[in-house]
């Protein structure tokens, strides 16, 4: 015995990525018993933007988590405006890893996320809009600051505010001066509001 | 640029330290240790100043939200030290034949070869550090045969590889032994004997690419240090769920001592040998 060279790489022939890879196929292998089937054809879909509502189906009931990852890179490659309606639909789910998952997916995509950002920021449901401060924790986007003055200027809910009240604490400038002063205002009794944006101010003005 | 350790941490504060430690194992899976506190300090003010940051917060904000992730790039070039030598981190080729290879043997049919890849393979010495190792230190070499694949996206630094030509700076963690086995003086250093450039199939492969990796499979242990750093967020996923397919069910993934699978994916089981942590495919996954 030894080390031994031989002169090719391992073959695909025998596995299940020789099954047909184009888009209508692909999708039908999401459907695979088989999750290295269904794994293979999440990953091929990336270059098929029509199979983000198969992928988005498939995520809602995909019980192998290794399958699930690669269709949340998938949707996060794709890019395309209904990953990210579907991926911002994972939010109102009462799945809490593939909440997160969303999350971590949006993050990425500052861009594509960035024109239903307000959007979310006025959903109905409160615990969306933490989501939607959880996710412009580190957004790539300029706009990151103005959104979170948005949240603190008009979100009734303390939760949401003190959510980005903490995040202006770390990345406010003085543009959110005043409307850190305001919020103080609005919830003249929240002891964890007013130290919050307290230590923004003083963070601030530090600058 | 300041190097005054009092200067340096008179514009990063204890907080801003923390701060940033949080943030930067968060994106990287690098974690500084507060005895690497001057290291990184040092770092961060030469970045602000290049910059022409104000103050750590002003540079930390346009570090987070900078759109095109420029800065976090140069910053984590910065922060990592980009060298290859043979033998580097060498705990890890002492947990390949102390660990790894035992327990893939023993759950192994005889038969078909342990498959080794080494990636990224730069001048190849990762891949004959591998070989050395197990010719040297691991018995199991009398009843196994073992691939060895190295691959790189660089053509050229193929071609040195496979030339197998390093300097004395390259080799100067090899024991005397070693050296005068495998290696032979030429004018300007030292050249991989044949047997051992022999004992290594160099490949071009861009990781990135889904066509390229296609046909990689089936490996039991891959070596993947000091590389993911490198790539941002969504790359060094998809990169882990490329080496996820690439190996057997059990099979083992090793990174840089300063990288973290668990930051990256959770697809991997975390195992921690004698020698080193390393990362599982689950024996169950297929």
């Amino acid at each position: 015995m030894a080390i031994i060279k031989i002169p090719k790489t391992q073959t695909v022939s025998s596995d299940e990525r020789v099954r047909p890879r184009d888009c209508a196929s692909l999708v039908a292998q999401l459907s695979d018993g088989n999750p290295v089937a269904r794994r293979w054809a999440a990953r091929d879909l990336t270059e098929c933007p029509e199979g983000t509502t198969a992928l988005l189906e498939r995520l809602k009931q995909e019980p192998d988590i290794s399958v699930r990852e690669v269709i949340f890179t998938s949707l996060t490659r794709i890019g395309h405006f209904a990953a990210v309606l579907g991926l911002v639909e994972c939010l109102h789910g009462e799945d809490v890893a593939l909440r997160n998952e969303a999350i971590d997916a949006l993050k990425q995509m500052p861009d594509e996320v960035a024109p239903v950002m307000h959007g979310m920021l006025k959903d109905t449901d409160s615990d969306v809009r933490i989501f939607a401060v959880n996710i412009l924790e580190s957004l790539r986007h300029p706009q990151v600051e103005s959104w979170l003055i948005e949240v603190i200027e008009s979100d009734p809910h303390v939760n949401v505010c003190a959510t980005a009240v903490d995040l202006l604490g770390e990345v406010g400038s003085s543009a959110a001066r005043e409307a850190l002063v305001r919020l103080k205002g609005r919830f003249p009794e929240e002891p964890y509001v007013q130290f919050a944006a307290d230590l923004a101010l003083r963070r601030i003005d530090e600058d | 640029m300041r190097t005054d350790p009092d200067a340096v941490q008179c514009l990063i504060s204890e907080d801003d330290f923390l701060k940033f430690q949080e943030f930067f194992y968060r994106k990287t899976g690098i974690q500084f240790e507060n005895s690497k506190r001057y290291f990184v300090d040092k770092r961060l003010v030469e970045r602000m100043e290049a910059t022409g940051s104000a103050s750590f917060r002003s540079y930390f904000t346009m570090l987070r939200f900078q759109a095109t992730g420029e800065e976090l790039q140069c910053l984590t070039n910065l922060m990592t030290v980009n060298e290859t030598y043979f033998f580097r981190e060498e705990y890890q080729f002492q947990c390949l034949v102390g660990s790894m290879l035992p327990e893939l043997t023993t759950r192994r049919a005889k038969g078909l070869p342990i498959r080794i890849w080494s990636i990224p393979s730069s001048s190849g010495e990762e891949a004959y550090s591998i070989a050395i190792y197990l010719l040297e230190f691991w018995k199991g070499l009398a009843e196994w045969d073992i691939e060895i694949i190295s691959s790189d996206i660089d053509t050229k630094i193929l071609t040195a590889a496979r030339q197998g030509l390093y300097s004395a700076r390259s080799i100067q963690h090899l024991p005397a032994r070693l050296l005068k086995k495998y290696f032979s003086r030429r004018d300007d250093g030292y050249q991989a004997s044949m047997d051992l450039r022999e004992a290594v199939e160099f490949t071009r492969v861009n990781l990135s690419e889904p066509a390229d990796t296609r046909s990689y499979r089936d490996f039991d242990i891959i070596f993947c240090r000091n590389l993911l750093i490198y790539f941002d967020e969504l790359s060094r996923k998809a990169a882990a769920e490329t080496f996820f397919d690439a190996m057997r069910p059990g099979g083992f993934l090793c990174l840089g001592h300063s990288e973290s699978m668990s930051r990256i994916s959770s697809i991997y089981k975390i195992r921690k040998f004698p020698e080193a942590i390393v990362y599982q495919k689950p024996t169950e996954a297929r």
